[in-house]
């Protein structure tokens, strides 16, 4: 059974490497669609992240990751000029388990951030977007496609993800 | 000869999954899409005698696995290579050792039903009932293996039913295990079903779940159930910036290893109530623990996360700093009660106090003991309780040990465009004895102070030093940790550490940890390479503490997504 299973498996990730046909493919990945949890206990699917038409960073962080924290620390002291210039929403998507979660929202209000905050407490979201580690940033075109996609953080990243992201808004 | 093309197999296998991420990128087939990631991580182990570095007998040991994922529209199938068959020293010592695909799974969801059928990871409520899940960096992975379903009959309500095969290490006789939990949970949230409430600034959540393991009940000594249930209710209420969370579980009947094989009943009470508005946080939580740990196999040592059903959240201040690793408290899911606070204030930008930039505030105190146990009479002469209801416990007493304490301050604050500084200070409290079965019954103290500052050079280019000191008179004593790191956004990291336990009692254990780390970084893929020694240490994470060795050696790691 699970010979077959990989056997299938293996067959859709050769195929298109070695096949021509890329006519109907699209050129970017959209998001996965995972239940997460809104900081009110509400249910959220991940597929519903939108910002009519604008662009949308998706950061995965948590409490404890102290370059997450210096990313969106540095995003946040230029964040109301990024919306105001270019309409941008940033969704911070927090993978703190059990053990922290309950300390995500005095964190985020602590803070002072002006994110939309979601919780992915059991890391579904970020398994199905393959990540391996936070910090996880990506940028969201106007169509919802992932367009830029990177991992760790040193300081002045933030410099190319508004070059990113004033690039779609000016299109 | 046969470990040698072992290895050249390994490192084919790398080449070969490099291939397409490197050429392609995203592939699709159809409307569909495959992504995945791919994680190596290799060392070469050099002998050094001072500090005990395990002389290993084979000395390029590594830790690789794959994963990919096919999502088209609605239905997604996924799967994992695992090759850990001479994986890193600390792997071994758990029993993280094989190869093999040790997940997949065939899954379709849509906004009313969703099931699952394979490997899955899941968790109902806190996850005192149920929590599979996994955390590659330590060897745990509590996956099941069975079936899932999940149902939302109406936007509010969510039901989830399993069944499933807990994953133990890279045993794979799935069709000989005699074990298997089920289990079912339900949460109403009713600010979605009434949204007028949402308005008016409240939220409302209620949830309740019940998971039960069968095992075999065989035992020449004792009448073992068959069957183990745990159940839990949980309720969360918010008006305007006041929230109020609470979950209360109980396990009816246990004899294990752990516990040593009594029959009381298990319980769990996690109370968070916590004020925020924008600039200011604070929480208060509350914790206790009694008998609740929870697994497939009954003769499980509780010394290792292996075959954990549930998982009982430790509610103390997380820390990541180098020397404060040894002394990282995990929840102790048979017997701990205690209080955590946390408050996070930030003074606003543009005023006197917080400066141009504002300034970030914390301050946080949590104390755990041990619970109160009144034994019952022993079954035999031995004094064993093996067999009997174990003790009772006043609920709310805490027990006469202190099993942690910490309290501690940071403070965070951009000088200007070029500097920014962070300022800490801990004190610790420690019970090496309870937590970690050393034999010296002192509890460790230590004074923990941080210094770190970032220069940031242009738009680029930065330097952050990190400075930290911790002083004791216990365990190791003291230790002097500097960190300087060089980055390029977005792809360079260079970095020189060292970690002195200047203040060890033994003289010729005043040793230097010293360490070189490059990293690159492009997109998402990461290349590190490392040199150096790594210090003994106790790795608390997951619900256990474990040791990892000292270490001396040089480590490559790559890792990538696609």
């Amino acid at each position: 059974m699970k010979k077959i299973f990989f056997f299938i498996l293996f067959c859709y990730f050769v195929n298109p490497i070695f096949s021509q046909e890329e006519s109907q493919t699209a050129k970017f990945s959209t998001l996965p669609s995972v239940d997460i949890k809104t900081l009110d206990g509400k249910n959220f699917n991940t597929k519903d992240i939108d910002n009519e038409g604008k662009p949308i960073i998706i950061s995965l962080w948590a409490t404890w990751c102290r370059p997450c924290i210096e990313e969106l620390t540095a995003i946040a002291e230029l964040y109301e000029d990024w919306v105001e210039e270019t309409g941008v929403k940033l969704y911070a998507i927090s993978v703190d388990d059990s053990k922290t979660a309950s300390r995500v929202v005095p964190f985020v209000n602590g803070r002072a951030w002006e994110y939309e905050v979601l919780q992915d407490v059991n890391s579904d979201f970020k398994r199905a977007m393959n990540v391996v580690d936070i910090p996880y940033l990506c940028v969201l075109n106007e169509k919802r496609e992932i367009v830029w996609q990177h991992t760790s953080y040193a300081p002045g990243n933030e410099n190319e993800i508004y070059e990113v992201v004033k690039k779609i808004s000016n299109k | 000869m046969k470990r040698q093309l072992l290895f050249l197999w390994q490192i084919l296998f790398l080449a070969l999954l490099l291939i397409p991420p490197l050429t392609k990128g995203q592939s699709t087939i159809g409307r569909g899409k495959i992504s995945g990631d791919f994680s190596f991580s290799g060392m070469y182990y050099l002998p050094d005698s001072l500090i005990n570095a395990t002389e290993a007998e084979e000395k390029v040991r590594a830790n690789t696995y794959l994963n990919l994922l096919y999502t088209n529209a609605n239905f997604s199938v996924g799967a994992r290579y695992e090759f850990y068959l001479f994986p890193l020293i600390d792997f071994e010592q758990i029993g993280y050792k094989g190869q093999g695909i040790t997940y997949f799974f065939a899954d379709y969801k849509n906004d009313f039903l969703q099931v699952t059928a394979g490997s899955f990871y899941e968790q109902f409520g806190n996850g005192f009932t149920l929590r599979a899940y996994e955390d590659r960096a330590l060897g745990i992975d509590n996956s099941l293996y069975g079936a899932r379903v999940k149902v939302t009959p109406y936007s509010g309500i969510n039901i989830k039913a399993i069944w499933g095969i807990q994953r133990k290490n890279f045993d794979f006789n799935f069709m000989e295990r005699k074990d298997f939990v089920r289990g079912g949970d339900m949460e109403v949230v009713f600010d979605e079903i009434f949204p007028k409430m949402s308005e008016r600034g409240f939220s409302t959540s209620v949830g309740g779940s019940f998971v039960s393991k069968y095992e075999n009940p065989k035992d020449v000594t004792l009448k073992l159930p068959a069957n183990v249930g745990v159940w839990s209710l949980r309720f969360l209420f918010r008006y305007k910036g006041f929230r109020l969370e609470s979950e209360y579980a109980n396990k009816i009947n246990d004899p294990n290893l752990g516990n040593g094989f009594i029959y009381k009943n298990g319980e769990a009470l996690f109370i968070t109530t916590l004020y925020s508005q924008k600039g200011l946080g604070v929480s208060l939580s509350f914790i206790r623990t009694d008998n609740m740990d929870f697994r497939s196999q009954r003769n499980t040592p509780n010394t290792t996360p292996l075959l954990q059903i549930n998982n009982m959240p430790s509610i103390n201040h997380q820390y990541t700093y180098a020397l404060l690793g040894n002394y990282s408290f995990v929840s102790q899911p048979n017997g701990e009660i205690g209080l955590q606070l946390q408050a996070n204030y930030n003074i606003p930008k543009k005023t006197k106090i917080g400066g141009k930039y504002g300034t970030d505030l914390t301050i946080h105190y949590s104390r755990l003991h041990d619970i109160d146990k009144q034994f019952v009479a022993a079954s035999d002469s031995l004094g064993s309780l093996k067999g009997t209801d174990g003790y009772t416990s006043h609920f709310f007493k805490f027990g006469k040990n202190l099993l942690y304490q910490d309290i501690g301050f940071e403070m965070s604050r951009r000088l200007n465009s070029h500097w920014k500084l962070g300022l800490e200070y801990n004190f610790l409290t420690y019970n090496l004895h309870l937590l970690q079965g050393e034999a010296d019954t002192n509890l460790f103290k230590g004074h923990h102070a941080g210094v770190e500052v970032q220069y940031k050079i242009n738009s680029r280019h930065a330097l952050r030093l990190d400075a930290q000191h911790l002083y004791s008179k216990q365990d190791m004593g003291s230790w002097l940790h500097l960190l300087i790191e060089y980055s390029i956004s977005p792809h360079w990291f260079f970095s020189v550490a060292d970690a002195w336990n200047y203040g060890n009692s033994q003289k010729e254990k005043k040793i230097h940890y010293f360490n070189v780390a490059a990293t690159y970084i492009i997109k998402t893929t990461r290349i590190s390479l490392q040199y150096g020694k790594t210090r003994e240490g106790i790795l608390c994470s997951g619900g256990v503490c474990r040791t990892v060795p000292a270490s001396y050696g040089v480590g490559l790691s790559v890792i990538t997504s696609f």
